[in-house]
């Protein structure tokens, strides 16, 4: 039998202190790495629940376009559109008012831009439409039907924010049904 | 003596040319600003009872989503409200609108093109048979009970809040991806601005403070709903405790969505 100097435990103990070394090191690393919220509620950030809910809000409601533009209220909130967000078409509130003052203005659809918007919705020949939720148009049949020329923008018969308003207005004045138009 | 006299009453013209001129920008000022311009947080609570409660979790309230796809006209309202809200990149969709369209052969073709965000302007010509049925299926993130993306997330970035909604702590993300993997409903994205993981949240930000997520507020034909499945009252509690055709996305994948699909054909995925 050799004689070894060192006691034949050693190689043990020196491995339980590289463990206790690295634990106390990696514990110690974790503590400084991690946020201090981070498993307050579970395994994540607590803070982050905070900073998602002060995402700012840019888009508002129709309620806060219409509080400032009675006129344009007093019309869309008749009509069949009143349904329609504001902001769909003009953009969102945020980059409009900021702080109660208005910071730039909002871009108006103009010409054709205003004929594809329009058939974003009422086109018949996208079939997938329910006849529930709307009522659909075919171009250029619509126009020929209606007896105007094919090259007439939807919006010189129609309010854009109240579609059957000069509609009806027309045919009070001039006396016409649904039938014989 | 006479000079201090004169000091007093230049100084007087000063202090009354300075009044006039504040008083004129101020009244000409007042023009331009309409008056009772709304601030975003004086707009009325469309959920009530949000506001001024910032505890970290909902208690009250248990949210649930309903999309309705026998109303869904494909207008894609909901997909620019959603890229307002957030500035998504372009060619990123936290929410999208897809085209379903099934032949006479049930052959099944889906579409979206741009997420839906510029509207379905054409029909689909590319299909040699006659189509039977076509209809509309927006989707978004399923918020789902038991969510793959948080059971993989490395970094605790992704995590379910106690109130079930599921969120993405974008300073913790390190955009490894595994997320993006592991969601069974392809609803999330590394976003290309921050480099993190992206998803819908169902407008967490806007709940808490009382608004519908965006989405849900400009859709024209409430193709979307949005509630509260504690209030029997609400619409979204009577959809799912009524008869109606409802179901969620990959039942079989065993993540339970909260977002439910009424009128949902089998040919969904």
């Amino acid at each position: 039998m050799p004689e070894y100097k060192s006691k034949p435990y050693s190689h043990v103990v020196r491995i339980l202190l590289i463990l206790i070394t690295v634990g106390v090191v990696g514990v110690a690393v974790r503590a400084m790495v991690l946020p201090k919220s981070f498993g307050q509620y579970g395994h994540y950030r607590g803070t982050a629940i905070e900073d998602e809910m002060n995402r700012p809000i840019r888009n508002g409601t129709n309620a806060s376009c219409l509080a400032c533009h009675p006129y344009i209220r007093e019309m869309h909130m008749e009509g069949v559109h009143k349904t329609v967000s504001c902001e769909f078409c003009h953009g969102p509130v945020a980059d409009h008012v900021k702080d109660g003052k208005v910071i730039a203005g909002l871009p108006k659809k103009q010409g054709k831009e205003i004929k594809r918007l329009c058939l974003r919705c009422h086109n018949q020949i996208i079939r997938a439409r329910p006849k529930e939720s709307i009522k659909m148009i075919s171009m250029p049949q619509h126009l020929e039907q209606k007896h105007v020329r094919v090259d007439h923008n939807c919006n010189q018969c129609h309010n854009v924010h109240a579609p059957l308003m000069w509609v009806k207005e027309a045919r009070a004045i001039v006396g016409v049904g649904e039938d014989n138009r | 003596m006479i000079r201090a006299i004169e000091k007093e009453i230049s100084q007087d013209r000063r202090a009354f040319i300075k009044k006039v001129l504040g008083g004129t920008i101020a009244g000409s000022l007042l023009l331009v600003i309409p008056a009772g311009a709304v601030d975003l947080t004086g707009i009325p609570e469309q959920i009530p009872g949000m506001r001024g409660d910032t505890a970290p979790f909902i208690t009250k309230k248990k949210f649930a989503f309903i999309v309705d796809i026998t109303r869904c006209i494909g207008c894609g309202s909901c997909c620019v409200a959603d890229k307002n809200e957030y500035k998504v990149p372009d060619g990123m969709y936290r929410t999208w609108v897809e085209r379903y369209v099934i032949d006479d052969e049930d052959n099944v073709y889906v579409d979206s093109p741009n997420g839906g965000l510029d509207g379905y302007q054409e029909p689909r010509e590319d299909i040699p048979h006659p189509t039977r049925d076509t209809f509309f299926v927006p989707k978004l993130c399923n918020m789902c009970e038991h969510p793959s993306c948080v059971q993989v997330c490395p970094v605790g970035a992704t995590y379910q809040t106690e109130d079930g909604f599921v969120l993405v702590d974008s300073k913790r993300c390190v955009a490894c991806g595994y997320c993006v993997q592991a969601c069974p409903y392809s609803v999330r994205f590394i976003n290309p601005e921050t480099k993190t993981a992206d998803k819908c949240t169902w407008c967490y930000h806007r709940v808490r403070k009382g608004l519908l997520p965006a989405c849900v507020n400009v859709c024209p034909v409430q193709a979307r709903k949005f509630g509260d499945l504690n209030d029997k009252d609400s619409e979204v509690y009577n959809i799912l405790h009524q008869p109606h055709v409802v179901s969620v996305l990959k039942p079989g994948m065993g993540n339970k969505p909260a977002l439910h699909y009424v009128g949902l054909r089998r040919e969904v995925v």
